[in-house]
């Protein structure tokens, strides 16, 4: 009787086990003797600054402790390393990265190309809540790793008065010039949907408030950048307020700016990123980015790695970071996400491209 | 006997020896008869790379004829023109356009204004010290790359920057100098002006010095003398620079992008956008197309104004 060996068969059985292996923190020389060769290094894609410290500290330096395998952070943006991934894929070529670190929607886009290894088999999925699977995709060709809210960050000085209750109040004359958003809009237009006095529902077949209130929006000359710029333009006090995710307001907070957020009454933006592996690895490769994603989903690994970004995981249990329970940008139980709008990734995959498109149109008039 | 003497102490060279080697090995290598070619040989790593640029150029038109399907994130099959319907139609393009040519024009106009004085002083002056001040002047910010000058502009011209801190000495108020579209013509002109200096450099030294004093014994003052005797004699430097400061320029993506503060878009940044930021990989072919259109069009249009001849290329005076 002969029993035939399947990769998925053996990565299983070497994920079960080494998988173990890893939480239990054993020294690299003591990890089981089946597991695939180990790669010299892995390449994750990252964001830098605060982004990937916290990724380096509570996943990357934690797996090269465990693993002996060192881990190399390529801080190319997620949409040029996309159409790079996408090519070598394409080309039968071994991609230039292990594991991308990307925007869900991004990475849905790969997953509807075809690109993405599936990540079903991953021990640790048992441990997470239903915000790792991904909505609207057969299994799990990425794995998502936390929430965000894209909030209204502001600093306390430009309002006397107390943080802005709505998105309206940056349309107050004193702040022209003095605002900033993502350059393609990402995260304003559904709270500017409301705020213009439209309907969530009528996403995505009419968004004329949207847009309308992106007119009014552009007549106070908005900034248009992307994470890194939120920062420094707060820090060099070339902006008062800003549509931008709570931790790049966190990281400025922590540089020293004064700086406070807030999710006005109509809502913010919530979302989610992820982790996947692109096609095309070698199987021993395969197998150690998956069990670099598997380490990530450890509540030890999320614990340390969103301390560092302030973001909620999709591990039961973690302890808020210091400041951050009962915060707007920190939901946790089900009423905190009732002024966060959630839009499926399948209508933001689909619609996305038209949206900065009529977002830029505005903006470059 | 004395000739077979000299021919005994006679000591063929080192260097005649390695001319010999290098002449045989070329015989072999290149033999004589294909001496006619001799030409082509020398043209073809310039075709050969003429002609990868040709390569890509055609699959980027190809990929232009394809349409994103969304719901696989790869091209359609069918070829169609929609990605250039979607150009002609888009009112944001032809905006992004209007402003990249308008940027170019200006940051030329700008640039030769800023490089000529710079140019014939760095050429006339008497002072070798002045002449070598000018030139470290001009190569010290050349070395650094288009992405720190940037840097290095928002920081001097940011709210909180030296010239707003110099403004404030005078008790003016922090003042907005960055993030628009002037911004971005600035940036241009810093980063294009040493380019220019060096292709203004040669032709006005190749301006006989004694042309300038025939025309002050003549009559002409110094000002009359430069504008009817060294511009019209440094007209081949200042098309030139004039024209690889434009297309540069038109073609620039990094001071829009960091100086504009994300509004003052140029074709590349749009182009980079479609590639990068909503992975329409077709329209944005279809813009590289229409830059590479644009851009070889402005070209054609200088050349025949002025004539191949004016770019030291011989044809038409």
């Amino acid at each position: 009787m002969t029993s035939k060996l399947t990769r998925r068969g053996v990565l299983r059985a070497g994920m079960a086990t080494s998988g173990a292996a890893l939480l239990s923190g054993l020294p690299a020389t003591r990890l089981l003797a089946q597991e695939p060769e180990k790669p010299t290094e892995i390449i994750v894609r990252a964001w830098g600054g605060e982004w990937v410290e916290a990724l380096k500290k509570g996943v990357s330096d934690p797996f090269t402790e465990m693993t002996g395998i060192a881990v190399r952070h390529d801080l190319t943006e997620d949409n040029e390393i996309q159409p790079k991934v996408w090519a070598a894929v394409a080309q039968g070529r071994v991609p230039p990265i292990h594991i991308n670190w990307d925007t869900t929607t991004n990475a849905t886009k790969s997953a509807l190309r075809g690109v993405t290894e599936d990540l079903s088999d991953l021990s640790n999925l048992a441990n997470t809540t239903e915000l790792a699977k991904p909505v609207g995709l057969d299994g799990y060709p990425l794995v998502n790793t936390y929430g965000y809210v894209y909030v209204l960050a502001y600093r306390p000085d430009a309002f006397p008065d107390g943080p802005p209750n709505s998105w309206k109040d940056l349309l107050d004359p004193k702040f022209k010039g003095r605002i900033a958003l993502y350059n393609d809009g990402i995260g304003f237009h559904f709270p500017a949907q409301v705020a213009g006095g439209g309907s969530l529902d009528d996403i995505p077949e009419n968004m004329d408030a949207c847009w309308d209130f992106v007119r009014q929006i552009k007549e106070q000359n908005p900034l248009l950048g992307e994470d890194p710029d939120f920062t420094t333009w707060f820090q060099n006090g070339e902006i008062d307020a800003a549509c931008t995710i709570s931790t790049n307001a966190l990281g400025a907070k922590r540089n020293g700016v004064d700086l406070a957020w807030t999710v006005p009454e109509e809502g913010c933006k919530f979302d989610t990123d992820c982790l996947w592996i692109p096609k095309n690895l070698p199987e021993n490769e395969l197998y150690w980015a998956k069990q670099y994603i598997n380490l990530a989903l450890t509540q030890e690994g999320q614990q340390v790695w969103l301390d560092g970004l302030g973001l909620p995981g999709v591990v039961p249990g973690l302890t808020p970071p210091e400041g951050l329970a009962g915060d707007p940008s920190y939901p946790t139980e089900p009423e905190d996400f009732e002024r966060l709008i959630r839009i499926s990734s399948a209508v933001q995959v689909q619609n996305e491209s038209d949206w900065f498109a009529k977002f830029k149109e505005i903006m470059q008039g | 006997m004395s000739q077979e003497n000299d021919t005994k102490t006679f000591r063929y060279p080192l260097r005649w020896r390695i001319m010999d080697a290098l002449e045989a090995a070329l015989d072999v290598l290149w033999p004589r008869r294909l001496s006619p070619y001799s030409g082509w040989a020398l043209i073809m790593p310039a075709l050969l790379l003429v002609g990868i640029l040709v390569l890509g150029l055609f699959q980027i038109a190809e990929s232009s004829l394809h349409v994103l399907d969304r719901s696989t994130f790869m091209p359609a099959e069918e070829y169609t023109l929609a990605n250039y319907e979607m150009v002609a139609d888009s009112a944001t393009y032809w905006r992004v356009l209007w402003r990249s040519l308008l940027g170019a024009g200006l940051t030329v106009f700008f640039t030769l204004l800023l490089a000529l004085p710079y140019s014939y002083i760095m050429v006339r002056t008497p002072s070798a010290a002045v002449r070598k001040a000018l030139l470290v002047a001009l190569f010290l910010p050349f070395f650094i790359g288009q992405v720190v000058r940037a840097y290095g502009i928002l920081i001097v011209l940011g709210t909180s920057g030296a010239v707003n801190d110099v403004l404030g000495l005078f008790g003016v108020e922090p003042v907005r100098l960055l993030f628009n579209f002037p911004a971005v013509v600035f940036g241009l002109v810093q980063y294009m002006l040493p380019f220019a200096v060096l292709m203004l450099a040669p032709a006005l030294t190749a301006i006989p010095r004694e042309t300038e004093t025939a025309a002050s014994s003549l009559g002409a003052n110094w000002v009359r003398t430069f504008w009817h005797v060294v511009i019209p004699m440094a007209k081949p430097g200042l098309v030139g620079a004039g024209l690889v400061v434009g297309t540069l320029s038109l073609t620039d993506f990094a001071m829009p992008a960091m100086l504009g503060g994300g509004s003052q878009d140029f074709i590349a940044n749009a182009i980079y956008d479609q590639f990068f930021r909503t992975a329409d990989q077709g329209l944005g072919a279809a813009l590289a197309l229409l830059l590479v259109a644009l851009g070889s069009i402005l070209v054609g249009i200088v050349i025949a104004v002025f004539g191949a001849g004016t770019l030291g290329m011989g044809g038409k005076k």
